[in-house]
């Protein structure tokens, strides 16, 4: 037995445990014994993922008792490396679930799909043939779905969001569905390995990649299939989101990697740019309702569409590249999406983490009643911080490193040596710089009024101000994810290197290690190597900051009684900035796209006109999409279905009709 | 002897087993259809024994005696013995008689055109005569979507599976004995349950016109 093997059956092994434990542990155990067992079986995918990365062979084979092959898990390296990021992501989840679940997220149900979502979730990377994959994708679907219904007897919210969910899910497993279907239509065979002989030419390759990057896209939060996560994540307790937002829209990377890199690789042109005007719009549109969300988890929520948008960006330009020769700049552009799926995985499981700690001390998401939680709350402030400036792509965190990579590969995309590739690389690589551009700046808005808000200042109710800080057992994967955010951002070197041969040995990017652990781009000559930079700018900050200090210990401090303010101090919290305030201007700039509702309501002192007692003002931002888009077709499939009540009106005559009806038919049929 | 009467003899139970169902679209009170049911009962009762005869099988003769106690006389006497327990109440179908008749006609003639191409090869008597169970089975259908009231419903169900059995005796000779036993005591079982069904009905809403359980759906 190969220790990947040994690692799979492991996995199975420990389901079992936890799902065992979920339902026989009594209530007052079931937390700590769950929680540890579900990380244990985590931790299992995560070596396993590892070891298969590195190039450990090994296959678990199912025999299946329906008539077709038995099914067979070998994770290859792109396998391994998904493996190792959803369980990694796993781990911090079902650590801080131990301290974090209460009541209904500690129920019987709530643990043993936790479990079941975890190992669905490990798994799917390591199928080899369609059926064990949809298998696994369903396994980890109903899961989470169980997951969710948690808390559907406390909050009249989450039925709508899970029925959202529900119907989203299936939605976009019946296009991968249907994309597999085509592809084992076309070449007569449901193993990867058989699928990957088909000519990406083709109109079946065409169109199974439309349907599979449609569903793919959906588990990965893309616009227009995104409807469901600011619905659902709000409601997901901390660790779930976490789990959901971190680990599972890497599912969805990791199907549109299976099509580009294993499948179908060296697909025609506009494909990948398909892949980017999807990748681009998502991006757009998510980090501009982040910026303007006053509900945190909201705001992360429709972060991870924005970075998942980047991360399709990139693996787009790499698809459109390629086509073009640009080998050099689609390699970085390939791995400038691993490395953005990675450090989205880290910031992001993080962040929701984060929330979750806010959530369970305040229980309160709404920016606008948060503040002065950083002093509160020391750690969770530093995790959150870090995984913050993660997240708006800030030097020395992973996802600067990553976006850095992405825009490097789009600049040297459109020319190699001095000659244009092509007229739509030289036009789509422009414009992706721009999208990018404008999605770092607005992320960069958007985390700062996360942070702030939420963080800093002075609380702006009652329950911001009697936060606690969460105990050790939450701590702990906090600061695990913030060292992650930051360690990964430092030292990208090795990942990198890992990176680059997951994707092999279709793809074999060029990349080295350099200086202290930095990344040497050798097709697009590009370096980045932080590590070296901090040292520097510490030898020389060091002194300087020292000699700052010291001379201003000779000074005595001055205490100004009045700050200035506008002439008076800012006694009274409400007088802040708030989270919708701080985003009106962007509200303004971009009220075409995202139509805010405004109501504002103005109570008179008496009979005066000029004196103003109260001032009650509201902003909400729908989803365009959902009211444009959705709400029509569903209103739509609506009148269809009164329509088929009047077939369906429950008269037993009418029912004995049809089958009457039915039955002559056939027999007419058959007679003919 | 029997050689030259058994064709005459299949036609005749055929024949009667064809009439009384016609006979059952057109009638409309409830007394009346079952001693309908009853004499069609007999009639399948005799062609089964036709049957037994012509193949010299003792244990189809032995099912023709269970045919006729059950469907002759017991089914007969348990419907007829509960409607005249309640209150009486014509029938009122939805399909006035002639055009009851025609249909009737018009299945027939499909179902002689769909036996003609299934049982093309079979060339004996009893598979001639299939096609006759295979107009019961429709028959008993139509009744089924024609009446209101449950009592009818019951009847158009009865046919149904005699239909159903006169096939299967005319195209294979016969079922074994147990299962034609199993069969006959479940059809037995269902009567009486949903006779016991459509009392508690008129308990509830007075009547048992299943137009009024409208609303099983959700």
């Amino acid at each position: 037995m190969t220790p990947v093997e040994a690692g799979m059956l492991g996995q199975v092994a420990l389901l079992a445990a936890a799902v065992a434990a979920a339902l026989l542990v009594p209530a007052r155990w079931r937390s700590r014994v769950g929680g540890i067992l579900c990380t244990l079986l985590a931790a299992a995918g995560v070596v396993t993922g590892v070891i298969a990365l590195s190039g450990g062979q090994g296959s678990l084979t199912i025999p299946a008792a329906l008539p077709m092959d038995p099914l067979v898990l070998s994770p290859d390296r792109l396998g391994g490396l998904v493996m190792v990021v959803v369980s990694a992501v796993g781990v911090l989840a079902s650590l801080f679930g131990i301290g974090s679940a209460r009541v209904a997220s500690a129920s019987r149900t709530a643990w043993a799909s936790m479990a079941v979502f975890l190992f669905g979730m490990q798994l799917v990377p390591a199928a080899t043939d369609v059926v064990s994959f949809l298998l696994l994708w369903e396994i980890m679907t109903l899961g989470s779905t169980a997951l969710l219904l948690a808390h559907h007897a406390t909050r009249g919210t989450v039925a709508s969001a899970l029925v959202w969910y529900s119907a989203m899910s299936q939605l976009s497993f019946f296009f991968v569905l249907a994309g597999f279907a085509v592809l084992a239509g076309a070449t007569g065979d449901t193993g990867f390995a058989a699928l990957a002989t088909l000519d990406p030419a083709s109109w079946q390759a065409g169109l199974a990649f439309v349907l599979l990057l449609l569903g793919f896209g959906g588990k990965a939060e893309l616009v227009p299939l995104h409807v469901w996560v600011p619905r659902v994540l709000p409601e997901a307790p901390g660790h779930v989101a976490a789990a959901m937002s971190g680990a599972m829209v890497n599912i969805g990377v990791y199907g549109a990697l299976l099509v580009c890199v294993r499948l179908l690789p060296n697909g025609p042109a506009w494909w990948g740019v398909l892949i980017m005007v999807l990748g681009g719009v998502s991006a757009l549109y998510g980090i501009l309702q982040a910026s303007v969300a006053s509900n945190l988890k909201v705001l992360l929520a429709y972060s991870t569409t924005e970075n998942m948008g980047l991360v399709f960006l990139g693996l787009g330009a790499s698809v459109l590249l390629r086509r073009d020769h640009a080998t050099g700049a689609a390699d970085a552009a390939l791995l400038a999406a691993l490395l953005l799926m990675v450090s989205h995985a880290a910031f992001k499981a993080t962040l929701f983490l984060g929330a979750g700690a806010v959530a369970r001390s305040t229980r309160e998401m709404n920016l606008d009643r948060l503040g002065g939680l950083g002093g509160r709350m020391p750690w969770t402030a530093g995790a959150f911080g870090a995984a913050a400036l993660g997240a708006a792509a800030l030097p020395v965190t992973s996802g600067f490193v990553a976006e850095w990579m992405l825009l490097q590969a789009l600049v040297h995309g459109s020319r190699v040596g001095g000659e244009v590739v092509s007229v739509t690389a030289s036009v789509a690589m422009p414009l992706a710089v721009a999208v990018i551009a404008l999605t770092a700046g607005l992320a960069l808005l958007t985390f700062v009024k996360a942070y702030g808000i939420a963080f800093l200042a002075r609380p702006r109710s009652e329950k911001a101000k009697q936060a606690r800080e969460v105990p050790l057992i939450m701590r702990i994967p906090l600061v695990i994810g913030a060292i992650l955010v930051i360690g990964l951002g430092l030292l990208p070197g090795p990942l990198a290197e890992a990176l680059a041969s997951a994707v092999g040995p279709a793809f074999t990017p060029d990349v080295r290690t350099i200086g202290l652990a930095g990344v040497d781009a050798r097709g697009i000559d590009v370096v980045l190597d932080p590590a070296t930079v901090v040292a520097i700018a510490a030898l020389v900050l060091v002194p300087v900051l020292a000699a700052i200090l010291v001379s201003a210990r000779r000074h005595p401090t001055r205490v100004s009684p009045l700050p200035w303010a506008g002439g008076g101090s800012r006694l009274r919290p409400r007088m802040q900035y708030t989270a919708t305030s701080y985003a009106e201007p962007l509200v303004r700039v971009f009220d075409d796209v995202l139509r805010p509702t405004r109501d504002v309501e103005v109570t008179h002192v008496g009979e005066s006109r000029y004196l103003v007692e109260r001032v009650h003002v509201e902003q909400s931002v729908s989803d365009v999409i959902e009211t444009r888009f959705y709400r029509p077709v569903l209103g739509l499939a609506q009148r269809f279905g009164i329509l088929a009540r009047r077939a369906q009106n429950g008269s037993i005559h009418r029912y004995l009709s049809y089958s009457f009806v039915a039955l002559l038919v056939v027999l007419i049929v058959v007679s003919l | 002897m029997f050689d030259t009467v058994y064709p005459q003899l299949i036609g005749l139970c055929t024949g009667a087993l064809l009439l009384t169902s016609a006979l059952l679209v057109w009638r409309h009170s409830l007394l009346a259809s079952i001693r309908l049911l009853s004499v069609q009962g007999f009639a399948l009762a005799a062609l089964v024994a036709v049957i037994g005869l012509e193949e010299g099988e003792a244990e189809v003769i032995i099912v023709s005696v269970l045919v006729l106690l059950v469907k002759g006389m017991a089914l007969p006497w348990v419907l007829a013995h509960e409607t005249r327990a309640t209150t009486r109440t014509d029938e009122a179908p939805r399909l006035n008689p002639t055009a009851g008749l025609l249909t009737v006609a018009l299945l027939t003639i499909l179902s002689y055109v769909v036996a003609s191409r299934l049982l093309s090869g079979d060339t004996s008597i009893s598979a001639h005569a299939a096609p006759i169970g295979l107009a019961m089975v429709l028959i008993g259908f139509l009744l089924l979507v024609t009446r209101r009231q449950a009592g009818s419903q019951l009847i158009g169900f009865l046919v149904l599976d005699n239909g159903i059995a006169t096939v299967a005796f005319l195209t294979s000779g016969g079922v074994p004995l147990f299962l034609e036993l199993g069969i006959s005591l479940d059809v037995l079982l269902v009567v009486v349950i949903l006779y016991v069904f459509a009392g508690r009905m008129r308990n509830k809403f007075g009547n048992t016109d299943i137009d009024q359980l409208r609303k099983l759906h959700d």
